[in-house]
């Protein structure tokens, strides 16, 4: 059987995060080629639509993350998304997903190690979970 | 003038970046250089501050004319299309006067070409030197081709020419050719040799080919002279004695072939004066025989350098702003009592900093460098190397008490509960507003333990190496115990380089060796058109610094404005306006960069053009070579000469390096900005394999198009701007903020409720170091009478206020004549502050107790008489620094110090004590401290739970019972004068505050955006503060606030439109049901119900972008460009679909 490749969707913030990606990669630190970054001005802006769109277009989990509490370049815009992922965490099983495929965390520029850690543990994580349900059957 | 608009930077930290930033926002041009090659100084090695332990660095970036700015973290680097940021370059030399004034810049060559390196790293990984990281403070290693800090993606790799060994590994694996070694450019140098002695043309041609150089030999002067004429020669070394002609007939005839030709004589003892003889006539040096081999190449080298060098460029410039931070005290200097270097368990507070960082070298963890364990027990020792007599430092380095507090509870975060800390201090200097609370928190929350006192030494435990301390606690016991950790906290020193640029500028020290600035100003130095911002004036925390880089932009600003320097208004409006695309559809041209054909591995280049020709709105597919050299960058212009395409997509490595230029591209073709984008392939990261290289590079053009093609054109109008200022007090904030703005140019209405400006410059006299407040006053009214374009209303106060950036309409009540409207575009706070009042201490029941301010008048007014005083107490902190007060207030420290030794030097025989809990004699202020002491002024701590009590009785002075903890007994003082220092409370009324959309903090000073890194400016746009009304504060820093406030104003105030910005929100009127989600979401305030309630309307310039509103809507109206739901779902197809 051919061994599954899962496909995780990494909203992260312009400011921090980014900043802990790219410094993972120019550190040459090795995480996993399933996380696909896109890039967002802040993770306030993450609107639950845009999770549930890329879950139903096929992704096996989402990631958000921005920068730490306090750290948010607009203030407060990671408290937005923290709350916003909290809620979206109980109904996302009315979806047929379980909450286990939304993340949430907070990862500082300088961070570049920490980034790269939890994306091994993300993709290990979503692995030992197997593919997203959405793969293979069409909801509505 | 061109040249009087530009400005010169020196130093590119906080403060440096701040006073380019702030220039660069108001118009101006800027050179921004630094010594080092990379940005952000010493804040580039801290990632989180106090008193938030979190970073806010990328606050600094500009809120309005977002778009001329990078818009990612400082750390990552930083462009402005108005700062030009020269890295590796110093100043040679500085002449002129303000306004014109010529400086030389040299720039080391690092060995690579910035434009080439992509950042892939290679070249470290083979590098075989290993030197220490001074980034990571030296606790982990780097090689000789590096990155100065990890993150910076704007400036590449760099040789450290010092540990390179010139090896060349590194040049061969470069993907780009980026590396030129200095190696290279030896082989390109000639050295012609000319010896009648074989032996010693023999010897140097060996010297000096192993050195790799290019050399020729010539037995005698005729033999040169025709080699000269030949071929190319840059050196020449000529022996003095030679038969036929001899050396100095060789100079002389050579420099009629080669005038420019550098000689080196070569001479034996008994000719030395004949070698100077031909120095007269034009030869560079002389080296004396026998050679001393390594002067000699030390010679050749230093000519060698100096051709191949870059040369020093000239260049033109109206004022100057030194802003080249500080060195730290060495504390394996001296004595090292500490036993820093010897005990590897001490560490110093940088050394500790790089410990807690996520890019340190144990990503974080908290282990001992030196054996990894885990750390448990951490002590943190205050003033090494400051506050010391002993090492020369009579001063308080300001920041290591905050630093200190900071890293205990970064250390508990990171080491949790068991986590111990102990903080061995002289006085705590908490001396910032947010400061007091944030150490209380400190002790409160993670139990840090404070322990009063200084250690006298630290030996390591015999048996286990872990450093001991012994100290001598307050009730004269000696302690020892054992930490696995000791942290000192060294002090500041001047930067190495600051004492040759002070001769060469002309400027004077002060007695410790930083910038001395002149009265009332902490930026104005002695020399005209010169300014200081930063630690070299001394150290000072970010909220100082980035203050008094503003201050220091603000005078820079003036002095171009004065001598001409027009603002660039003018290029702004020139600007071609964007295209109208509204009605074309989407038609993108893609450049993709092949890098040589490493982009083309496996043939990918054609799959990647036929998955990117699968989207119809992609018109063109140009594969480019070198776009990072500037032929491949010609040849991506020529290549994109499609009139059809409204939409530019490129790609290439680090793309960021790309912004300047394609800017320019934008520009020409007449694009919105947001129609261009431009991606990092990163082709050179690590990546498991060729396949899952080609999807990420695919997906991220995929998802680039996508974002592309759903971009909309459709711009909002921009903001009308006022270009008038109010200014709301007439103290001397209130004053010199109004000075700073006429001074600009621009229309000022200055409010005072009093009858005349001064506010508390009426009362004070001179401040602690001698300073003449009087002459300040009267000399600032004079100005702001004189000033044409300050209108000055006294006795009015506002009424009512309501408005945004740009447009503000304020109802002014003058107390004889009707109100009116004063329509403004910002507005200015400086409401000031007053003494505090008190019931303590018998205050109010004997005549005999009064307050710092009363003593001030009445030693004035000669009410009081030095020569009748037996003996005086001042009490400090009086209900001060605790709640419900908890904040210093500054300057009460210092006005207990001025007015004790006023009294003691009035009168020696009064006895002069001062009780007081910790005193805050920040910077230079402390050698007042000890002068004090040595004055015989007598300081008491007392502490919050053993305050001094007072009795008070009519016909005797008030008595004073207190604890002294030398003697461990309670004293008596009777006095014939207690002064109390009871602080300062703001008067800034709340609903003045609210009318322009700013807030107080729970002290009822006004709350800026950011207490750090946005100091004097409201979250809400075009609101400012400046004085006391911020935070308690003295004169000079009162005014530094009041420029930094004036020169933030001017940002605004500069042209009559704010343009928005490419990442702003807009409303769908047709979606929106005005619920109002969109209203309470917006941290900016940029969103209000129109007046007719029948709609959400967007300030353009308030807005930052966020798209906190577009996540909030419930209906899809409210659009943020750039980031708008249909680009974002496109984007996440796109995403979903590539293959893993």
């Amino acid at each position: 059987m051919e061994s599954f490749e899962p496909v995780v969707v990494a909203f992260v913030c312009n400011w921090c995060t980014y900043t802990a990606a790219d410094l993972a990669g120019t550190s040459r630190l090795d995480y996993p080629p399933n996380v696909r970054l896109i890039r967002v001005m802040c993770t306030g802006m993450v609107d639950p639509q845009y999770i549930l769109k890329a879950l139903l277009e096929g992704a096996d989990a989402v990631l958000v993350s921005g920068c730490h509490p306090g750290d948010c370049h607009y203030i407060n815009g990671n408290y937005k998304a923290r709350r916003r992922i909290k809620l979206l965490k109980e109904i996302l099983p009315q979806f047929g997903f379980e909450p286990e495929r939304l993340q949430l965390t907070w990862i500082g520029a300088s961070d570049g190690i920490q980034f790269a850690a939890i994306m091994r543990a993300l993709v290990a994580q979503v692995t030992a979970l197997g593919p997203s349900q959405a793969r293979s059957a069409m909801i509505v | 003038m061109e040249n009087s608009n530009t400005a010169l930077v020196v130093g590119a930290g906080i403060s440096g970046i701040r006073a380019a930033l702030d220039l660069a926002e108001s118009g101006h041009r800027v050179v921004l250089v630094e010594r080092a090659p990379h940005l952000g100084g010493i804040l580039s090695q801290l990632d989180r501050q106090f008193p938030t332990n979190r970073c806010g660095m990328c606050r600094m970036l500009p809120a309005f004319e977002r778009d001329a700015a990078s818009q990612a973290c400082l750390r990552r680097g930083l462009f402005h299309e108005r700062i030009d940021i020269r890295l590796s370059t110093q100043i040679t030399a500085l002449s002129g006067a303000p306004g014109h004034m010529q400086v030389s810049l040299r720039t080391a060559p690092n060995g690579v070409d910035a434009r080439r390196c992509v950042g892939c790293g290679e070249c470290a990984e083979v590098c075989p030197v290993v030197v220490p990281d001074p980034f990571n403070a030296g606790l982990t290693t780097r090689k000789a081709i590096y990155q100065p800090v990890p993150h910076d993606r704007s400036t590449g790799y760099v040789i450290d020419v010092q540990a390179c060994t010139q090896c060349g590994v590194c040049a061969s694996v470069c993907p780009t050719q980026a590396i030129q070694l200095a190696q290279d450019g030896r082989r390109k140098f000639h050295i012609l040799v000319v010896d009648d002695e074989l032996v010693v043309r023999d010897s140097l041609k060996e010297w000096l080919l192993a050195e790799g150089y290019s050399v020729r030999m010539a037995a005698s002067g005729a033999e040169a002279l025709e080699m000269l004429s030949g071929q190319p020669v840059h050196l020449m070394l000529a022996d003095i004695k030679m038969p036929g002609m001899d050396g100095v007939e060789l100079l002389q005839r050579s420099r009629q072939i080669l005038p420019e030709l550098c000689v080196l004589m070569m001479t034996a003892y008994a000719t030395v004066e004949t070698a100077v003889e031909a120095m007269k006539m034009g030869a560079l040096d002389y080296l004396m025989k026998p050679f001393d081999t390594a002067a000699m190449m030390d010679k050749v080298a230093a000519v060698f350098q100096e051709q191949m060098a870059e040369q020093d460029e000239s260049i033109a410039v109206g004022a100057v702003i030194l802003a080249c931070g500080s060195d730290y005290f060495d504390p394996r200097r001296g004595k090292n009592p500490y036993g820093y270097g010897t005990c590897p368990h001490v560490l110093t507070q940088l050394e500790f900093e790089r410990l807690l960082s996520g890019s340190g070298p144990f990503g974080g963890a908290l282990l001992r460098p030196a054996d990894r364990r885990p750390v448990g027990k951490i002590a943190f020792l205050q003033c090494v190397g400051s506050r010391d007599l002993q090492s020369d430092a009579d001063f308080c380095s300001s920041v290591c008490c905050m630093i200190a507090i900071k890293q205990a509870r970064l250390a508990r975060e990171r080491g949790g509960a068991q986590l111990a800390a102990t903080l061995f201090h002289m006085d705590l200097r908490t001396a910032g507003l947010p400061y007091q609370r944030w150490g209380e928190a400190a002790c409160e929350q993670d139990q840090l333990r404070l322990v009063r006192g200084r250690v006298h030494s630290l030996l390591a435990d015999p048996a286990s190496g872990d450093p001991v301390l012994t100290w001598l606690g307050p009730d004269g016991q000696i302690t020892g115990e054992t930490f696995d950790l000791v942290v000192l906290a060294v002090g500041q020193r001047p930067a190495q380089g600051l004492a040759p640029l002070a001769e060469m500028t002309g400027l004077s020290l002060n007695p410790w060796g930083f910038v001395r600035t002149q009265a009332h100003s902490l930026v104005r130095t002695d020399q005209a058109g010169i300014l200081v911002a930063g630690a070299c004036a001394g150290l000072k925390d970010i909220n100082e610094s980035v203050i008094q880089a503003s201050a220091a932009a603000a005078e820079a600003g003036r002095i171009l404005h004065a001598t001409g320097g027009t603002l660039s208004v003018a290029a702004d409006a020139a600007r071609t306006p964007p295209r109208d695309l509204s009605a074309d559809p989407p038609r993108i041209a893609v450049a993709l960069c092949t890098c040589d054909g490493a982009l083309n591995a496996e043939g990918a280049a054609a799959a990647l053009e036929a998955r990117l020709n699968q989207d119809p709105c992609v018109s063109r597919i140009v594969f480019l070579n070198r776009l990072c050299t500037d032929d491949g960058w010609r040849t991506l212009v020529d290549g994109l000469n499609d009139p059809q395409a409204n939409r530019i997509l490129l790609g290439a490595c680090r793309s960021d390096a790309f912004t300047p230029r394609l800017r320019a591209l934008v520009a020409e073709n007449g694009l919105p900005s947001q129609m261009v984008e431009a991606v990092d392939l990163r082709i050179y990261d690590r990546e498991p394999s060729a396949a899952s290289r080609q999807a990420r590079v695919a997906t991220d053009l995929a998802m680039a198009v996508a974002r592309l093609k759903h971009a909309e054109p459709v711009r909002p109008p921009g903001v009308s701007v006022v270009q008038h200022a109010l200014v709301v007090g007439g103290g001397i904030a209130g004053m010199q903020a109004a000075l700073s703005i006429a001074e600009r140019g621009y229309l000022v209405t200055l409010v005072e409720k009093q009858a005349s400006l001064g506010g508390n410059l009426h009362w004070l006299r001179q401040t602690l170091d001698g300073a003449d407040l009087t002459a300040l006053l009267a000399d600032t009214i004079d100005r702001v009478a004189h000033q044409p374009l300050i209108h000055v209303h006294l006795q009015t106060e506002v009424q009512s206020a309501f408005g945004q950036v740009g447009h503000f309409y304020t109802t002014l009540a003058p107390a004889k004549a009707a109100p009116h409207i004063l329509e403004h575009g910002v507005t200015v706070l400086a409401t000031g502050c007053g003494e505090a009042s008190t019931a303590a201490y018998g205050y109010g029941t004997h005549a005999a107790v009064v307050t710092q301010k009363e003593l001030e008048v009445r030693l004035a007014d000669q009410r009081i008489d030095p020569q009748q005083l037996g003996a005086v107490v001042m009490i400090l902190c009086v209900a001060s620094r605790e709640a419900p007060r908890s904040y210093c207030s500054r300057v009460c420290c210092p006005t207990a110090l001025k007015q004790a030794l006023t009294l003691k030097r009035a009168n020696p025989a009064t006895a002069v004590y001062i009780l007081y809990r910790d005193m805050m004699t920040c910077g230079f202020s402390e050698t007042f401290f000890t002068q004090a002491r040595r004055e015989g002024i007598v300081f008491m701590p007392y502490a919050t739970d053993a305050k001094p009590r007072v009795t008070a009785d009519a016909t005797q002075g008030p008595c004073i019972r207190t604890m002294d903890s030398i003697l461990g007994a309670d004293v008596e003082i009777r006095v014939d004068l207690l002064v109390l220092a009871t602080g300062l409370v703001p008067e800034l009324p709340p609903e003045l505050a609210t009318a322009y959309g700013a807030q107080l903090d729970e002290d009822h000073f006004f709350r800026p955006a950011d207490f750090k890194w946005r100091p004097v400016e409201a979250l809400t746009a075009g609101v400012f503060a400046c004085g006391c009304a911020l935070s308690p504060r003295g004169v000079a820093e009162s005014i530094a606030t009041a420029q930094a406030a004036a020169q933030k104003a001017v940002g605004i105030l500069r042209r009559p439109t704010i343009a928005p910005d490419a990442v702003t929100a807009t409303v769908r009127r047709s979606l929106c049901s005005l619920c109002e989600r969109c209203i309470d979401a917006c941290p900016f305030g940029a969103r209000a119900l129109s007046p007719e309630q029948d709609q959400v309307l967007i300030n353009p310039a308030m807005c930052q972008g966020c798209g906190a509103c577009a996540a909030a809507c419930p209906n899809g109206a409210a659009v943020v460009s750039n980031y708008s739901a249909g680009q974002m779902l496109a984007m996440i197809a796109e995403v979903v679909k590539c293959d893993v």
